[in-house]
């Protein structure tokens, strides 16, 4: 017999990414920043949308150069920003 | 879940030319934020100080509504998968509504903006902040009329278990929507 899971898998990754969008939302707004703090946000933000990419659009089970073309645009883009950032900084 | 099915595109959901679509959108998207990330590192003190007129809080709530609809979304192709369109079509619903209210937030924050006598001429910061986020506002406007011609395709019983591959490139294209504006939200509202 199959065992129904708690939680709809996609019922639980939204909600992660609830928390994760709120955690985004009070680093804003409590004002602090820096290097760490900017590199701490745009990993997260790399994550969630590794988790869009994943289990909304539906690629973790597809061909993996699709997965990759599409991790490489997220790690690129996220990554350039944090980029710019240090140049800000300096 | 989305499950996708295998097609000849090495298993991408929903129609191939959707994903060509896709990708020429994040190439632009791409290209619009890092302009920005170092136009920024340019004007540090002018992004930051205009950074605080903005609304983080209508910027969040509208991370959360996006984040939803994509679930429902999500929802919607696991009920046609499971051959049931009804509720494919409530699902469909649910997800027009939350694109809606999107809209009704962000021209909220469009009027607030413009009767703060705030415009694209501003400065560097507010063009980039209005271009931006208008270029989404119009991408959500197509992805609701995309949800919507699926919908009624769907409460029409053009789809099935056995064929929805409709049901899946709408879903694609509302869920490339979603995941610009979870970059767009942390480098437009939070980074300071």
């Amino acid at each position: 017999m199959t065992k129904t899971p708690l939680i709809r898998p996609c019922t639980l990754v939204w909600l992660i990414l609830l928390a994760l969008t709120g955690l985004t939302w009070f680093i804003g707004e409590s004002g602090i920043t820096g290097m760490a703090i900017v590199g701490f946000v745009l990993a997260t933000t790399l994550f969630k949308s590794q988790m869009v990419v994943d289990y909304f659009m539906g690629l973790k089970h597809v061909r993996a150069a699709w997965r990759g073309l599409l991790f490489g645009y997220l790690l690129l883009v996220c990554g350039m920003i944090g980029v710019a950032y240090y140049i800000s900084l300096t | 879940m989305t499950t996708s099915r295998k097609h000849d595109a090495g298993g991408l959901p929903g129609d191939f030319a959707i994903w060509i679509f896709i990708f020429a959108e994040l190439l632009v998207f791409g290209v619009f934020f890092l302009a920005y990330a170092f136009s920024r590192a340019n004007n540090v003190e002018l992004f930051n100080e205009s950074q605080l007129h903005l609304n983080r809080i209508a910027g969040a709530a509208n991370t959360v509504v996006l984040l939803t609809s994509s679930y429902f979304v999500v929802r919607a192709v696991a009920a046609i998968r499971a051959d049931n369109a009804r509720r494919c079509g409530h699902w469909l619903l649910s997800a027009i509504g939350m694109g809606s209210v999107f809209l009704v937030i962000k021209m909220f924050e469009f009027g607030e903006k413009f009767s703060a006598g705030i415009s694209l001429s501003t400065n560097t910061f507010f063009m980039f902040y209005l271009s931006l986020t208008f270029f989404h506002f119009m991408h959500v406007i197509l992805g609701i009329v995309i949800l919507a011609a699926v919908l009624l395709k769907a409460r029409s019983g053009g789809y099935s278990a056995a064929n929805h591959t409709g049901v899946e490139t709408g879903a694609s294209y509302w869920h490339m929507v979603d995941l610009v504006w979870l970059i767009l939200f942390p480098l437009v509202y939070v980074i300071h």
